[in-house]
């Protein structure tokens, strides 16, 4: 818990932190237990799949950077819509580039932590 | 006062955690044109883009006033819906059609992200809203 952050704004920065480090643990402890993730658009995925899921796209070391375009923070709400790119293989092992603008909904935990319940990289169209 | 085909509560305003009566509720509480009746869907500090900027309490409250008092007509359709726990995402296509101040017609149409939050009493209220209209403009 002590990589997670109170400020909203940081929280896409340690995460892709995560991420890069290919610590699957450490990228699911940044969603909320009942969240949401549609990495595949049309296919939202939750619990054991959601976290399943992070850990064989994890295994290809993929690589991300990711921009927040805009962020409204409400209470103990949050949408931000973020830039993302990711370098990774596909099944091949041939590079392939993955890009979108997603679409993120947090909520404030009791702990004073940010965590993810809707993950919607392919959210906006542009 | 305006009929609804929803079961609704004008006391206590709840849009549910169903898709399609959000939807209904969020389209016939807008088509009735009053501002202070929309805003009530709308928790005190959650955050509206419809003026084009994000608006809070009696900021956003004045602007759904003044911009539904010439009774604009919206219709939407969801796109898609995601709920997780007591937080949702709705996207919605839209499309506004209605009369500016100097008497003109405008037509605005777009893609809108609301979110949506389940509050202490149960009831679900709108939390954020962030329309995008093609052409540039904003609504």
């Amino acid at each position: 818990m002590s990589q997670l952050t109170n400020e909203v704004e940081k929280h896409t920065d340690l995460y892709v932190e995560a991420f890069n480090r290919g610590d699957a643990d450490a990228v699911n402890a940044f969603y909320t237990d009942e969240a949401v993730a549609v990495w595949e658009p049309g296919k939202p995925l939750t619990g054991q799949a959601r976290k399943d899921s992070v850990k064989e796209f994890l295994a290809f070391g993929p690589k991300m950077t990711a921009k927040v375009r805009q962020s409204f923070v409400t209470g103990d709400t949050a949408l931000l819509i973020v830039d993302w790119v990711i370098d990774t293989v596909d099944a091949d092992g041939e590079p392939e580039q993955l890009k979108g603008v997603g679409v993120d909904v947090l909520r404030l935990g009791e702990d004073g932590n940010w965590r993810y319940a809707i993950d919607d990289p392919y959210g906006q169209a542009e | 006062m305006t009929t609804f085909t929803v079961p609704f509560d004008p006391e206590k305003p709840d849009l549910t955690d169903d898709t399609w009566t959000q939807n209904e509720i969020f389209l016939q509480v807008f088509n009735s044109g009053n501002g202070e009746f929309f805003d009530s869907l709308y928790r005190e500090d959650s955050i509206s883009n419809f003026s084009g900027e994000p608006l809070t309490g009696e900021a956003r409250l004045k602007f759904f006033k003044e911009f539904l008092a010439t009774k604009p007509k919206l219709e939407a359709k969801v796109t898609f819906a995601y709920t997780a726990g007591d937080v949702a995402l709705i996207g919605v296509d839209y499309a506004i059609d209605g009369v500016n101040a100097a008497g003109e017609p405008f037509h605005l149409e777009g893609v809108c992200t609301d979110v949506l939050v389940k509050v202490e009493d149960g009831r679900w209220l709108m939390a954020i809203d962030r329309p995008v209209a093609r052409g540039g403009l904003v609504a």
